[in-house]
């Protein structure tokens, strides 16, 4: 038998072992060549460059509309990918090890239960992430070479026309802001953040559903939901107003606690606009994203804890 | 930890499975206890259905008892930590197939807490002894069956554990890559490891266990020493090498003149299917 200092402390056991699940099922899913999605992201994103939007604009404000398009088709293609990627691969990666019996193999191991689910999830976040960021990258350089070539026109443009030199900072300054800025960062963070709200989600659903398609359609339905639960939420307490009771209240309280309102992440739009990420709001979105991936995990340990297998 | 500590003791394990629709109860472990001690090979033989299997479930901590005790090195299966001390290999076992044989067994160590040389070192000592090296860096799902079953039994080894539950180790392997198991749980048995099996191949239980149980229906229907169990006691076996006619005419004259003992058959002793299949693919290699 091996020594108990030749095996680990019972302290940093706990990550290293989520650590080896991670990485590995980030290299499982690796292997399944997911990251042939980045070549077709590639072609959106430079694509966009070129998508012939209809002109309402002046030469003098040309240009912006290509801007918002490469924003548009990049966090579009970004949050298809990253909301299928990390649903899809959630519901995968648990029922394919029991259905293999590679599960018994792993509990067999000193491997606690929620470590086995952590480790599964961040694998996939990890995925997510790096994905996004290489996205990100991609999208940014593009972007920000399409801005500078938009600015110099415009600017030309403006010297032609004689305009007063702080017309044209305030002119440059406004171009500036439909290119790459922090908040377009905030906006591809709020991506990978509400990917792993459903990420979460899924595995949650995953620890009690009996097939990948089950867990794949409950999930996606919770995200719909979860872009219009807001508004169903307001309405029927709005409806329920003259004799809105203690109970009504405590509804919505239970939805809004269980169900994500991903109408919070509507910031990815206005950013598309040009608009600031307020740091603020920034912050709310990372603190509702770290609630609701603790809570779905929690909950998933739960339901996984007293399974048999 | 003493030697008088067993490496298995199942205490009265009773497990209900819940049929889905009906809610009735489906009685899968009836009242079982094991005992097992360090170094010993102990065989559950039993039909399919019978229970096996969920009694080393509930061994491992992979169901939770309706009512009993498990426990393995004096440790309660249901927590973490007597999985510190035991391999097991599954029946029909299929690993990660992106993974190579290297990988796999790399995997399982690092789950133990094990890295960096070591780490390696017990990999190669593995791949050597399960005769996998040459496949060492063959994704598994490329794997034979008698493959998948070895670098399962490997997987199972890799933190030295003093206990390995085996489940059906050569159910479905060719009577090559079943002898190759075999050969390995005698190894493990010579190192005084101790091995759990469950198997309906009673033959092999035979060859590699001194301890046997059987299983029927959940319920522990007869269990001992393997000798005890099968030995006639009141019949002796004599074969003999280049015996003549003479001789056994002698033998049988002896018997007679005895008065009280009497020969109940002789012949040629039969080699087994087995052996002969073995004998005729080595002469052909």
């Amino acid at each position: 038998m091996m020594d108990h200092s030749d095996t680990m402390s019972v302290k940093d056991s706990h990550v290293r072992r989520v650590l080896v699940i991670a990485t590995h099922a980030f290299t499982q899913l690796v292997r399944m060549k997911v990251f042939y999605f980045l070549a077709i992201f590639a072609v959106i994103a430079i694509g966009s460059n070129f998508f012939n939007l209809p002109q309402h604009e002046g030469p003098e404000s040309a240009g912006t509309e290509v801007l918002r398009s490469i924003k548009s088709w990049s966090l579009g293609a970004m949050t298809l990918f990253s909301v299928v990627i990390s649903i899809v691969a959630t519901a995968l990666l648990l029922p394919k090890d029991v259905e293999d019996r590679t599960l018994y193999t792993i509990l067999a191991k000193p491997v606690p239960r929620i470590d086995y689910l952590a480790g599964k999830l961040l694998g996939v976040m990890m995925l997510v992430f790096v994905s996004l960021l290489l996205m990100d990258v991609l999208m940014t350089a593009v972007l920000h070479i399409r801005t500078s070539m938009v600015l110099d026109q415009r600017v030309a443009y403006a010297t032609e026309l004689g305009w007063p030199q702080e017309a044209i900072d305030s002119m440059a300054a406004e171009v500036n802001a439909m290119g790459s800025t922090w908040s377009l960062q905030g906006a591809v963070l709020a991506v990978f953040l509400r990917a792993s709200i459903m990420a979460s989600l899924a595995l949650l659903v995953s620890t009690f559903s009996t097939s990948t398609l089950f867990t794949a359609t409950v999930s996606f339905l919770i995200y719909f939901i979860g872009h219009f639960q807001a508004d169903a939420r307001d309405a029927y307490l709005h409806v329920g107003e003259v004799g809105q009771g203690l109970v009504a209240k405590l509804v919505t309280l239970l939805v809004t606690l269980v169900l994500p309102d991903f109408q919070l992440f509507n910031v990815i739009d206005a950013v598309i606009e040009g608009q600031v990420i307020p740091l603020v709001t920034m912050g709310k979105l990372v603190l509702v994203a770290l609630y609701y991936a603790l809570f779905f995990t929690i909950a998933s340990w739960f339901v996984f804890s007293d399974k048999e297998f | 930890m003493g030697e008088t500590t067993p490496a298995v003791e199942i205490r009265n394990l009773v497990k209900d499975f819940r049929t889905s629709f009906r809610k009735k109860l489906l009685r899968a472990v009836d009242d079982v206890s094991i005992t097992i001690m360090p170094g010993e090979v102990y065989g559950l033989i039993g039909p399919n259905g019978s229970g096996k299997s969920t009694t080393m479930k509930a061994l491992l901590g992979l169901v939770a008892p309706t009512s009993g005790q498990c426990a393995i090195f004096g440790k309660d299966s249901l927590k973490v930590d007597s999985r510190n001390d035991v391999g097991f290999l599954p029946e029909n076992p299929y690993f990660y197939k992106h993974l190579s044989g290297n990988e796999t067994l790399r995997f399982y160590g690092k789950l133990c807490g094990l890295g960096g040389s070591a780490l390696q070192e017990r990999v190669e000592e593995l791949l050597e002894m399960v005769d996998l090296t040459g496949a060492r860096d063959r994704r598994v799902g490329g794997y034979s069956k008698g493959m998948l079953q070895r670098i399962g039994l490997a997987q199972a080894l890799i933190q030295k554990p003093r206990l390995v539950i085996l489940d059906e180790p050569t159910a479905g392997v060719d009577p090559v890559g079943s002898r190759q198991i075999r050969d390995l749980i005698l190894k493990l048995s010579e190192q005084g490891i101790t091995v759990f099996l469950c198997s309906h191949l009673l033959e092999q239980v035979q060859e590699v266990c001194n301890q046997v149980g059987i299983i029927f229906q959940g319920r522990m229907v007869k269990e001992g020493r393997l000798e005890d169990l099968i030995a006639i006691e009141d019949q002796t076996e004599i074969v003999l090498q280049d015996a003549d006619e003479r001789l056994i005419e002698g033998i049988h004259g002896m018997v007679e003149r005895d008065g009280r003992a009497s020969v109940v058959r002789t012949g040629k002793p039969r080699t087994t299917l087995e052996r002969l299949f073995l004998r005729e693919i080595s002469e052909e290699e």
